[in-house]
């Protein structure tokens, strides 16, 4: 299965050895579709409940960028300790939603109305991708999660050279600008996102065909959260771009 | 452009649309169609 790219993902939390390094651990049961779903679901709730209470008080908008911090190290744990998923998992979600909130805030002074826009922008994506994934219209060939591999490596490469020259005081001019260029290149961030969440429901699937430990619901949900939150901060970008340029 | 985010609905709309109608034309071995259209012999 070594070779095998059928559980590749352009999510790095989601690799083609997840399952394998688990697969002998099995002892509470197997990871489920719906146990996913429902993880998912629970993690979403957390995410949105803990946005909309760091929106609406603003002692809590301190805490944004330790949140970010934090939510980065359960992260890093999650991938590393997938077993403890059931804590890192929601606690992920609870830190990203502080700075989900905060800074959908700041958009939303800018541009009224547009984190109404961006939230039901990114759950039509899902939804819609979860219909093209489920007819099959789009389908996660080893061509198609290659591809998606490489343009979301290449997206974090691009991210991670504007971090390094912002300490310079420099910046990539087309991730921020709002001329064509810049929305060309908002529009394309935003498709691989969303073709990242076909990668996400592959692997899903696979997990619970090959018979996964049950823990891996958690990790499953964790992989979906990260592309959805990173999905939402794309749209936000982008759309706040186009109104920008009213 | 009055409201920007109408632009990216499109593509989610279109999306959404080929695809039930692709789930809704999917059919299996088991799966009755939709239509049937047969051959009608003369005096059947």
């Amino acid at each position: 299965m070594s070779n095998h790219l059928a559980l590749r993902s352009g999510n790095p939390a989601l690799q083609s050895s997840t399952f394998r390094d688990h697969l002998s651990s099995v002892s509470e049961g197997t990871m489920t579709l719906s146990g996913t779903v429902n993880k998912t679901a629970i993690s979403l709730i957390l995410v949105i409940a803990s946005a909309g209470y760091s929106w609406s008080n603003p002692a809590m908008h301190a805490l944004a960028m330790p949140a970010a911090l934090i939510g980065f190290v359960l992260a890093l744990v999650t991938v590393f300790k997938p077993k403890m998923g059931h804590v890192t998992v929601p606690a992920y979600a609870v830190a990203q939603g502080i700075f989900l909130g905060v800074i959908s805030m700041i958009f939303n002074a800018q541009y009224p109305g547009i984190v109404v826009q961006a939230v039901f922008l990114t759950f039509g994506t899902l939804g819609a991708l979860l219909l093209a994934y489920m007819s099959g219209l789009i389908k996660a060939t080893e061509n198609f999660k290659l591809g998606i591999v490489a343009a979301t490596g290449g997206i974090a490469f691009l991210y991670l050279i504007n971090m390094v020259m912002g300490f310079f005081g420099s910046q990539i001019s087309v991730i921020s600008s709002n001329d064509t260029m810049g929305i060309i290149f908002s529009g394309v961030v935003v498709v691989i996102a969303a073709l990242n969440l076909v990668l996400d429901f592959d692997f899903i699937e696979e997990g619970a065909e090959m018979g996964a430990p049950k823990y891996m619901e958690w990790y499953g949900a964790f992989g979906l959260l990260v592309t959805l939150i990173w999905l939402y901060l794309e749209i936000l970008r982008l759309l706040a771009k186009l109104s920008s340029r009213r | 452009m009055e409201n920007p985010a109408i632009v990216l609905w499109i593509p989610i709309i279109i999306l959404s649309v080929i695809s039930i109608i692709k789930l809704l034309n999917k059919g299996g071995p088991n799966s009755k169609p939709w239509i049937r259209i047969e051959k009608v012999e003369e005096n059947e």
